[in-house]
């Protein structure tokens, strides 16, 4: 790639850069401001792999350096300025394929109480993607508000188009205008999402264990729905299915009768589960 | 499909999700409940009072100087007749009784027949999973009730606190407002988008729920100290709530609320915190609150509450927050455990 088509993609992404990150830092702020339960910040983003005192300090620090990120990438002329979002949304990609790893029902938290579905691979998508745009601005040196070209004006279009295709949160708004009701109140028959347990890549990777194809047990928390099957060795292979979105997220985990679990979809730190407050 | 304990639901669902299974500690701001002791009466004087529990322990507690006692309205402590069923609110660890309600029962239902002139005998439905009820309400107390049920007909709802009285139960207080329509046709919510919502406020009620002890499985979370109360205390712990998929709850009934409440599961850990007070409890869902969304009504302790009843507690869970059974509601914020 030559070097005018590297500072055209910087000058594109600058302007997008400056306004997540804004937005980002004042959608934190208005969630956090506006939280009055305790506890209820545990399933907000970086905030669930806080202990639940430091969660609102995490998420003011995390708003605040945020905003401060962005104006510095607009009005800051020094390195510093523009390798720090770099570290920053690298640091934020490994938070967020950890945070699917941990706590696969903790939202990201990324614009706040807005971005409350589960983290997939979209959203570490987007985080990866702001990282790679921070990394041209930073190697191209790049600052304040560009001439807008229609070269530019091409490439921030394809950045904004990419950006929203990575956004869960567009899914959220788009189900806001489908359903008067949020999926936590929305009825949803059990037949539904066992179809769709069925079709997915955790029942093809447990159903040879399972003694019956029936569910032993099943049940529905919020947008999750459980089910439980019996299955070899006296054990029990539960699943969930998330209830909302096109391809749902489906978790499945092997538990003993101890209680013990001897398999999950992915490994899973107990020590860092201790320090991290229920919430559903 | 057979349900099993909510301890097992809750470490399924914990292992898959990856999150703690048991409650999460309490905010500074929020206090421990009351000790709740409750069983038959054994003997009582003016100044002790022994009970024997659920569990058949006796347990045997000092009577406040400034304590209060129930029984049909206030009565002295020594008036409490043997056998009679007691609800105590206990103070130093329960030692000391403070409040002492007795043969207090919650009346609420759907009305089905209505018959006499002067003491009225009234057939109550009281959801699929809780019996039919006929009560009679005494004509020294028919003036309050109908003040403030005035549509004593079949298909409306009812709702009053009775006292047990040599097997029958007699309606001496209205706990609420009758809803004007009828049971089948309450108010859907509002229609307002709030997705993720973490807490809910509204009415939190108290209900006999036979069934709290009939479970075999009853939850027992650890974590809190008020939790660690032995079982043979009688303390029956537990909420019944409305929003169960009845496909999985076996509620037909149940799914209906007028609060805007999300969908839960039988074996639940809701965070019922009294905000008059702040005292606060982890409860488990236990039982339908097949009744308890059709009410919209607004409960007026300690300022007036958002509109519908969100959690039916168990009598010995509502008076351990805070909650006096002969009101029938507190303010309340609930969230998930």
């Amino acid at each position: 790639m030559t070097g005018p088509v590297l500072s055209t993609i910087a000058a594109a992404a600058l302007p997008i850069l400056v306004v997540t990150l804004a937005l980002g830092g004042v959608a934190k702020l208005a969630t956090v401001r506006r939280e009055t339960s305790p506890g209820a910040l545990a399933r907000l983003g970086p905030a669930v792999l806080m202990p639940e005192r430091f969660a609102r300090p995490a998420l003011y620090v995390c708003s605040l350096v945020e905003i401060a990120l962005a104006t510095g990438l607009l009005v800051v002329d020094h390195p510093a300025a523009r390798w720090l979002p770099v570290a920053f949304f690298a640091v934020a990609t490994y938070v967020l394929w950890d945070l699917r790893r941990r706590r696969p029902d903790a939202g990201c938290g990324c614009f706040g109480e807005v971005s409350a579905a589960p983290v997939g691979l979209r959203s570490i998508g987007r985080a990866a993607a702001l990282t790679a745009m921070t990394a041209v601005v930073a190697v191209e040196n790049a600052t304040g508000l560009p001439a807008l070209t229609a070269e530019t004006a091409a490439w921030a279009g394809g950045g904004v188009a990419l950006l929203l295709a990575l956004s869960p949160e567009i899914d959220q708004s788009v189900s806001r205008l489908r359903h008067r009701a949020p999926c936590e109140q929305r009825p949803m028959p059990p037949g539904r999402a066992l179809s769709r347990l069925r079709g997915s890549e955790a029942w093809r990777a447990h159903a040879g264990s399972l003694l019956t194809d029936e569910p032993s047990d099943m049940w529905r928390e919020l947008c999750w729905r459980f089910f439980a099957f019996p299955a070899q060795g006296n054990a029990e292979v539960v699943f969930a299915v998330y209830l909302s979105g096109r391809r749902p997220a489906v978790r499945a985990a092997v538990v003993g009768a101890d209680g013990h679990v001897t398999s999950a979809d992915e490994r899973r730190d107990a020590s860092l589960r201790e320090s991290t407050p229920v919430s559903a | 499909m057979p349900h099993r304990s909510g301890e097992r639901r809750r470490k399924l669902a914990a292992a898959v999700l990856g999150r703690d299974p048991g409650p999460a500690p309490r905010a500074p701001e929020e206090t421990a409940p009351y000790d709740v002791v409750s069983g038959d009466l054994l003997d009582v004087s003016p100044h002790l009072i022994i009970l024997e529990t659920a569990g058949g322990e006796q347990r045997r507690m000092v009577i406040a100087p400034w304590a209060t006692v129930w029984r049909g309205g206030a009565v002295a402590p020594a008036d409490l007749p043997a056998g009679a069923k007691v609800v105590v609110r206990a103070l130093r660890g329960g030692a000391v009784a403070e409040r002492i309600w007795a043969d207090v029962t919650r009346i609420t239902g759907v009305i089905r027949e209505v018959r006499g002139r002067r003491d009225l005998t009234i057939e109550l439905g009281c959801g699929p999973h809780r019996r039919e009820r006929s009560i009679v309400v005494p004509y020294r107390s028919s003036g309050r009730i109908r003040v403030r049920h005035p549509k004593l007909e079949p298909g409306y709802l009812f709702d009053a606190i009775g006292l047990l009285d040599q097997g029958a139960t007699l309606a001496q207080l209205p706990a609420t407002s009758q809803p004007p329509y009828r049971a089948t046709a309450a108010p859907p919510p509002q229609a307002a988008y709030v997705a993720g919502q973490t807490g809910i406020s509204g009415t939190a009620v108290w209900a006999d729920l036979p069934d709290v002890s009939d479970l075999p499985d009853l939850p027992r979370p650890t974590g809190l100290p008020n939790l660690a109360d032995p079982p043979e205390d009688g303390v029956a712990k537990g909420v019944a709530y409305p929003m169960l998929e009845r496909e999985d709850s076996g509620c037909d009934d149940a799914g209906v609320t007028c609060a805007g409440l999300p969908y839960l599961a039988l074996g639940s850990l809701l965070r019922v915190r009294n905000v008059c007070d702040g005292r606060t409890d982890v409860l488990p869902i236990v039982a339908c609150g097949c009744l308890t969304g059709r009410f919209c009504d607004r409960c007026l302790e300690c300022g007036t509450s958002p509109r519908g009843r969100i959690v039916e507690l168990s009598a010995c869970s509502y008076v351990a927050l805070g909650g006096d059974l002969t009101k029938g509601c507190f303010n309340a914020r609930v969230g998930l455990g």
